[in-house]
């Protein structure tokens, strides 16, 4: 005889129990996740080693049976098709689970769409809302090499550099972190039909949740967002934000937890580039090229099956693509590019726009560059 | 006993018949002018009767009555003295009432009787052969000017007496030294501009279809450079086209009235300073062109573009769309030509150096997105050729210039816009042509490409057209019939330079 009905059961991730999960939102619900998490750190102090399910189940209640609140948002969890872990189950991030309670990491994770590999090396790209068009450039670029090294990408669901992060790696599927309940439509533009969490969904990725349907964002919320950010990654980069910005916090977060930080470099005349700025000057390393990214995930670049023979570009001729892999990746001028490649300008204009509407090349006041790093 | 010398009045570029009568009838001694004269036509009265007399040909001891018809337009300017004092010598008996028929006369006149030109010779001229005139009597320092119309004999005076001299028959009317036009533009070679590929086929493609180019680059990157050696790559001037611009130049009174014919297309480059009458046209009166009309089936080139003033930007719009500047005043409204291939340059940044080697830009981001933002939206859209430039290599800079020289890429732009008149007409750029007629030169697969590149890297919809247009010059460039992807594709590409340098 269980306490749950099947909803429950359908939301539940493959290796949760249902009945745990059930108990787990009342009490959440009921006293809140700071009460939840400071009662799960007593337990965890009196009875230290405890894996995190023997822990939830004494401090607790079982539900039996649930009732009709319960059950209203196990359906809109199923309504949305997403499925909820508890800590230290199968379906929750293994780097999460780490430490827990002792982290003061989530009990639940609501996931929509698919979050794996987990244990895959993982980056987590953070930065401003108002950002310059340098920095969600540079996000783009960094999530874009990272993804195509086989990395994943994490970062918050705000517009800015966040976007600019999923947006470039989405096809390879990126984990929003969001600071609201999955039903919340925020922000927006991202909510909609064709947006950006549409197409990560697309893409393979996740869109995750430590909240119950109905979380608004508030502050609190968003900044704590930040540690489950910092959680899933092995790397955090921060480009762009202000003295008090919330990446700052995702850092803090990353570095209590041991994860290297990164920080690009801004415009010294920004008060955008304060928060990448700060960091540099306590300790994190400088991130100028996507390579000193994939040197901290100890990536390499993708090469080729056999290793080194550059993949053929589908809209660019040989030479053209070879003097830009040459330069890779910094961007070339097109009259250093016509004089390299040998190609009259009047051609390589035609070859230039014919490769950035298939999205091979991007193009920039200095110049133009691959897209993806030359393999 | 009335006699009549046709005048001409110029309004705008327009030139029309105005018939002088002139009577002398018993009462008290003076002179009358009717039929809508302005302030300077009133005048004349004084200074033609001064002339006439110290001439030694005498005035009226009676009543004068002077009425320039029809009345209903509006004369101006001191062209009218002169056929006033011969229609007066006519009514006198002066000169003999066969000698004025049919004859037309142009010319201010002096208190000593010394006759000097007017501005707008060269379309008062036309108009006077158009409507059959036998004589046109001007100033000699006119008469070069007026003699570029052809089938009009026109006659050079110094003074009224010696106008009433030839037409008495007493002296022998004196021909006019015909000067050969000039063809060649002074314009410095291309040869000497180093590097810059990408610019430099923008600057042909430009040429070739007359569409407007944006230069962006840091100071002594070579934008003024290319500017100035664009006057030496468009082909000449037609005659009919040479007497337009002469035409235009000429009421303008910025033409040398002696000054031969010339078949080079005109390069103007009017500083930032410049006034809004200064650029647009318009002044007192009914206006005079401006440098936009100046430019007319030339190249008007803005040097620092974003320093204008808002207004000029705005002001360039429509006549850069329609080929012509309209001047509304009480009096009239006019409309000059202005059929223009704006060439501009910017700098980057406020300070220039943005994207320079050697200098450090010193502007904040946020004024370099102002700065720039001042060209984004509709004046941007009609600029189809942008290309940024950068400082070439120091290197290069050492030993003769290593670029193509004027003629070969002047040769290839008079074979694409020999191509283009033959399939539009006659003087038609592919700059101005409708976008129907256009589309129905590409092939299909071209047009789907065009409208995938605007859609992919998000272009405004007045973009496709334009580009199509472009897409256009650059196949008859390459001598093909057909635009293909190959063309859409460059011409897309020169859309995008500046757009992209900006974010
Ligand atoms: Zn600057």
């Amino acid at each position: 005889m269980t306490a749950t009905d099947g909803r429950w059961r359908s939301v539940a991730a493959p290796g949760t129990d249902p009945d745990l999960l059930a108990a787990v939102v009342r009490r959440l619900r009921d006293v809140g996740p700071a009460t939840l998490a400071r009662e799960a750190r007593d337990h965890a102090a009196s009875a230290g080693g405890d894996p995190p399910a023997t822990v939830l189940r004494r401090v607790v209640p079982p539900v039996l049976p649930t009732g009709e609140r319960d059950d209203e948002v196990a359906g809109t969890w199923a309504g949305l098709g997403v499925r909820v872990a508890l800590v230290g189950d199968p379906g929750f991030p293994a780097r999460l689970a780490v430490g827990w309670p002792g982290t003061g990491g989530p009990p639940l994770l609501a996931v929509r769409g698919s979050l794996a590999p987990h244990d895959g090396p993982a980056v987590a790209i953070v930065g401003a809302r108002r950002a310059t068009s340098y920095g969600t450039g540079v996000a783009a670029w960094l999530a874009e090499s990272a993804a195509a090294a086989g990395a994943v990408v994490v970062s918050g669901g705000a517009v800015g550099i966040d976007a600019a992060a999923h947006g470039a790696a989405a096809d390879h599927g990126t984990v929003v972190v969001l600071g609201c309940g999955h039903d919340v439509a925020y922000p927006r533009p991202h909510t909609v039909a064709g947006g950006l969490f549409e197409r990560v969904l697309a893409g393979g990725g996740a869109l995750v949740s430590e909240h119950l349907p109905g979380a608004a964002p508030v502050a609190g919320h968003v900044r704590a967002r930040n540690r489950i950010v910092a959680g899933l990654a092995d790397v955090v980069v921060v480009v762009e934000g202000g003295p008090r910005s919330g990446a700052l916090v995702t850092a803090g977060y990353a570095a209590d937890a041991g994860v290297p930080v990164l920080a690009v470099p801004g415009d010294v005349r920004r008060p955008g580039s304060a928060a990448p700025h700060l960091l540099l000057r306590e300790g994190a390393e400088p991130c100028t090229s996507p390579d000193d990214l994939l040197a901290a995930l100890s990536l390499a670049a993708p090469v080729g099956p056999d290793g080194a023979a550059p993949a053929v570009s589908t809209t660019l001729p040989p030479a053209v693509h070879r003097v830009l892999a040459g330069a890779w990746p910094r961007p070339l001028r097109l009259d250093a590019l016509a004089e390299q490649a040998e190609v009259p300008a009047a051609r390589l204009l035609a070859l230039v726009t014919r490769a950035r509407v298939a999205g091979e090349v991007a193009e920039g006041a200095d110049g133009i560059r691959l897209t993806r790093a030359p393999r | 006993m009335v006699t009549v010398v046709s005048a001409v009045a110029l309004v705008g570029l327009e030139a029309s018949r105005v018939v002088v009568e002139a009577t002398h009838s018993q009462g008290l001694p003076g002179t009358r002018i009717v039929g809508l004269p302005d302030t300077a036509v009133r005048e004349a009265a004084e200074r033609i009767r001064s002339a006439a007399r110290r001439s030694g040909l005498g005035w009226p001891e009676d009543r004068v009555t002077l009425n320039l018809a029809p009345a209903a337009l509006r004369k101006s300017g001191a062209g009218f003295d002169l056929p006033m004092a011969l229609a007066v010598l006519g009514a006198t008996g002066k000169v003999p009432r066969e000698a004025l028929v049919d004859l037309w006369a142009v010319g201010e006149l002096g208190l000593d009787g010394t006759v000097r030109p007017v501005p707008g010779i060269l379309p008062m001229a036309a108009a006077a052969r158009d409507a059959g005139a036998r004589l046109l009597l001007v100033a000699s320092a006119a008469a070069v000017e007026a003699s570029l119309v052809e089938g009009l004999e026109v006659v050079p005076v110094d003074s009224l007496a010696e106008a009433a001299a030839v037409l008495q028959g007493e002296q022998a009317a004196r021909d006019v030294v015909a000067t050969p036009a000039v063809v060649t533009s002074g314009a410095p070679d291309l040869a000497d501009v180093r590097g810059q590929t990408v610019a430099r086929r923008a600057v042909e493609v430009a040429a070739a279809g007359g569409h407007h180019l944006l230069l962006s680059g840091p100071p002594g990157c070579g934008k003024s450079m290319l500017a100035e050696r664009m006057a030496g790559v468009l082909p000449p001037l037609s005659m009919d086209e040479a007497l337009e611009v002469a035409a235009i130049h000429s009421v303008a009174g910025v033409r040398a009235p002696d000054a031969p014919l010339s078949l080079v297309p005109p390069f103007r480059s009017p500083h930032h300073t410049t006034s809004a009458p200064g650029l647009v046209g318009g002044g007192s009166g009914v206006g005079r062109p401006g440098e936009l009309s100046l430019a007319h089936r030339g190249i008007l080139f803005l040097d620092e573009l974003l320093e204008m003033p808002r207004w000029v930007l705005d002001a360039l719009r429509q006549p850069l769309e329609s080929g012509h500047v309209r001047i509304v005043r009480t009096q009239a409204a006019v409309a000059f030509p202005a059929d223009v291939l704006l060439v501009a340059a910017t700098n980057p940044c406020p300070c220039g150096n943005l994207g320079s080697t050697s200098q450090a830009c010193r502007c904040a981001p946020d004024r370099v997105e102002r700065y720039r933002s001042r060209l984004s939206g509709p004046l941007s859209d009609r600029i189809d050729l942008q290309v940024e430039l950068r400082p070439v290599d120091p290197d290069r800079l050492v030993g003769p210039g290593d670029g193509e020289p004027t003629a070969a890429v002047a040769a290839r732009v008079a074979a694409a816009r020999a191509v283009a008149a033959e399939r539009w007409g006659p003087g038609t750029l592919n700059r101005s042509v409708p976008p129907a007629a256009v589309r129905a030169t590409c092939h299909a697969g071209a047009v789907r490409a065009l409208a995938s590149a605007v859609e992919q890297l998000a272009l405004s919809a007045r973009s496709f057209d334009r580009a199509l247009r472009v897409a256009r010059t650059i196949a008859d460039l390459a001598g093909d019939a057909t635009v293909s992807t190959d063309h859409v594709d460059e011409a897309v590409a020169y859309r995008l330079a500046t757009r992209l340098a900006a974010t």
